[in-house]
């Protein structure tokens, strides 16, 4: 009897203690599970403290295939999240499932946002055919080069001041790793040669800055593509031969070869960049490291490019009240104001007001590669481009099989083009 | 008058017994299947209505150079595992079958461990014993051939090891079955066959083998519609790779659906699995059983 008083008391305090005006309660879904997974959590944490009256319960899903899978089929019965994280590149897929809710110029109103605040690529990439807008960007992000002091130090290839230099063609960068290998280096340049991700991106590049077309116009490696796919596949190819990159290297052991310091230099994501400040701060990376935009190999200036964005799902059969939209909106708007805490997960914001603030200038090593925004390469639009698409697929497949020697780089140009060309039907 | 009574009161209480096991039955199989029947007929998403294309499907099933590639991995895996995992299932029930007591048991569970294991731990188990970095098994595979070999990245090794490992993780339950089918021949056939002077060679081909036929048909029957629906340890494994070497039918189920949205697609390549399974099985039945009669 005791106990049962003491159970009605408690949940009389408790029902007191909640709060009388209405909480408006947003679901957000990400997949962002690595070291950017931390620092959005803690916007999350923020956000929450900030505003009593809206309530964000955030849940982190697997990232690709199972990500999309899931948000797709939750929104076709009404079970989605009322706010998502999404990929631009996956932009063209998400339009033809219908799953994504335009944002509409009241919205971004109600954000406090407009559609000039943001860098007009990132915008492009969030709309649909129509010009409507079905996604706010978050962020732009990219491969870098990071490089290890040690290997280069008394050469050509660092300024007085200790940074990177001289590396303006494909025979420079050579040069370079074949320096770092007679330094004792293992992996002259590593990044994840056994993993869809870290082939495709180098490969991306490598095809953008011979001025090539991964698809143009519903066509697959369309013209002298073809040839330049080949020339990418081949480049990476002798980067094995001559034992400058590892051999079937998974992502996590492509990044410990250059935290470990047997690597020269290091082909990631930006994302990575909190690693190497986090290990320089605690005195556990044991040499200078610094990182730069991919230098100009080949004719033309260009690196694979993706964005982060903040979607509002289509769901069927459930219409999301006007308070509840505003405070979705009011979420995004706070983020995108607040994204000089993302850009501590090494990306760049694509809200210009931050991304041009005194704040972000000063952020290193951000601001050194921040210039690769105005020649970033998005991937195509297409339904078969994009995280976790067949494009994707065929890096894993095809491309990172070919660069260890088992097929010839025209050949696997070729199979590149017919595999997806039948996937595109 | 009262029979007729009886009889329809066995029928109702029959009916009553079987209609949960229907009614599932019917729910979460049959009309589910016919849906997705109805679904390869149309150029419908994963999700909600598609419109009705005909035939559309099954004529650009024809045309596609990755399902035949499917195909013929699948038949692949059929060669390399059938008839080598039931041969060594029954090389192993006969090794055991002459053990007794605690050993034989011990034995028996020995082989049986692995099949207990979910195929995400078996998967797990195998990847890092085969690493390329730093798998266990990578120094006996630089002994044979030199230096260390990225077997499922390779496209000669990986269909071969993905087929070592199905075999290492399902072959238990083959061998159950032989033990139980070699304990069903009765002792004495031995017993008169040893002295009409048949030696040991003999009374396996004359008595063994014939006799234990049936669970031999079984199995092959058994192993051969496993084994063409093989996905798990590919999609864990390999992912279809490298070069679609190890690309299956399933998988290209899989990444229709689900990657791509092209449910109806997709039901037409999972529906022609079905036909192929239940065409090939149901001929290899008929074809072992006339075999068993000789």
């Amino acid at each position: 009897m005791k106990f049962l008083r003491t159970v009605l008391m408690a949940s009389a305090v408790g029902l007191a203690a909640t709060p009388a005006l209405a909480q408006e309660k947003v679901i957000w879904w990400d997949f962002l599970a690595g070291g950017d997974g931390v620092r959005m959590k803690a916007l999350i944490d923020r956000f929450n403290e900030e505003h009593p009256d809206i309530q964000i319960t955030g849940t982190t899903l697997e990232w690709g295939v199972p990500y999309y899978t899931k948000v797709r089929t939750a929104a076709a019965v009404g079970q989605g999240p009322d706010i998502m994280t999404y990929h631009l590149s996956r932009m063209p897929l998400g339009l033809s499932e219908g799953v994504l809710s335009e944002i509409t110029e009241e919205d971004l109103q109600n954000a406090g946002l407009s559609r000039d605040d943001f860098f007009p690529r990132a915008i492009e990439a969030a709309s649909g055919e129509d010009g409507k807008l079905y996604a706010v960007p978050f962020d732009i992000h990219s491969i870098i080069l990071y490089y290890n002091k040690s290997y280069l130090e008394g050469s050509e290839f660092l300024d007085e001041n200790g940074n990177l230099t001289g590396i303006d063609s494909l025979e420079d960068f050579e040069r370079a790793l074949a320096l770092a290998k007679e330094n004792g280096s293992s992996a002259p340049v590593s990044y994840s040669t056994g993993d869809d991700g870290g082939v495709y991106r180098v490969f991306f590049t490598l095809l953008k800055q011979q001025g090539g077309d991964l698809i143009r116009d519903g066509e697959v490696l369309p013209g002298d593509s073809l040839g330049k796919a080949a020339t990418a596949i081949e480049i990476m190819t002798r980067w094995t031969e001559n034992g400058w990159q590892p051999e079937q290297a998974e992502y996590e052991a492509s990044v410990a070869l250059f935290t470990s310091g047997k690597a020269a230099f290091h082909l990631n994501g930006v994302w990575e960049v909190p690693t190497m400040v986090d290990l320089e701060k605690e005195g556990k990376l044991g040499f200078e490291w610094g990182a730069v935009q991919v230098p100009k190999l080949m004719e033309q200036q260009a690196t694979w490019a993706d964005s982060h964005a903040f979607a509002i799902p289509q769901q069927t059969g459930k219409e999301m009240s006007p308070e509840k939209r505003k405070a979705v909106m009011t979420v995004i708007g706070w983020m995108e104001k607040n994204a000089i805490d993302w850009a501590d997960a090494g990306h760049i914001p694509a809200y210009k007001p931050v991304a041009e603030s005194d704040a972000f200038a000063s952020k290193e090593p951000n601001a050194t590669y921040s210039s690769l925004a105005e020649t970033a390469a998005y991937d195509p639009r297409s339904l078969i481009a994009g995280v976790a698409s067949p494009v994707y697929d065929a890096a894993i497949n095809i491309i990172s099989p070919a660069i260890h020697g088992y097929m010839e780089p025209m050949q696997a140009a070729e199979q590149i083009k017919s595999d997806l060309e039948s996937k595109q039907r | 008058m009262a029979m007729l009574h009886n009889r329809r009161k066995h029928v109702a209480i029959a009916a009553s017994l079987v209609a949960p096991f229907v009614a599932t039955f019917c729910l979460v199989f049959l009309w589910p299947a016919i849906r997705m029947v109805e679904l390869s007929f149309t150029a419908g998403p994963l999700i909600g209505e598609g419109t009705w294309v005909g035939l559309a499907n099954y004529k650009r099933l024809l045309t596609d150079n990755l399902f035949y590639t499917s195909l013929k991995n699948n038949g692949y895996f059929v060669v390399l595992t059938v008839v080598p995992t039931t041969a060594l299932a029954l090389a192993i029930a006969l090794a055991i079958n002459r053990l007794s007591g605690r050993l034989q048991a011990a034995m028996l569970a020995l082989f049986f461990l692995p099949y207990i294991l979910p195929v995400s731990v078996v998967t797990m188990i195998w990847t890092w014993m085969l690493d390329f970095q730093f798998g266990v098994l990578q120094p006996v595979l630089a002994f044979f051939t030199g230096k260390p070999v990225p077997v499922f990245k390779n496209p000669y090794w990986v269909m071969p090891m993905i087929a070592v490992v199905t075999i290492w993780w399902t072959n238990g339950f083959n061998v159950l079955l032989f033990i139980a089918g070699l304990r069903n021949i009765p002792q004495e056939l031995y017993e008169a066959a040893a002295l009409d002077g048949a030696t040991k060679r003999q009374q396996f081909f004359r008595v063994t083998w014939p006799l234990l036929w049936p669970v031999t048909a079984l199995v092959l029957t058994l192993q051969l519609i496993l084994q063409l629906k093989i996905f798990d340890q590919v999609y864990l494994m390999s992912g279809g790779g490298p070069f679609n070497s190890s690309y299956v039918l399933l998988l290209m189920v899989y990444r229709e659906a689900f990657q791509l949205n092209h449910g109806g697609y997709a039901s037409a390549v999972a529906l022609i699995l079905f036909v192929i399974i239940m065409v090939v099985s149901v001929l290899q039945f008929q074809v072992l059983k006339i075999g068993g009669r000789r």
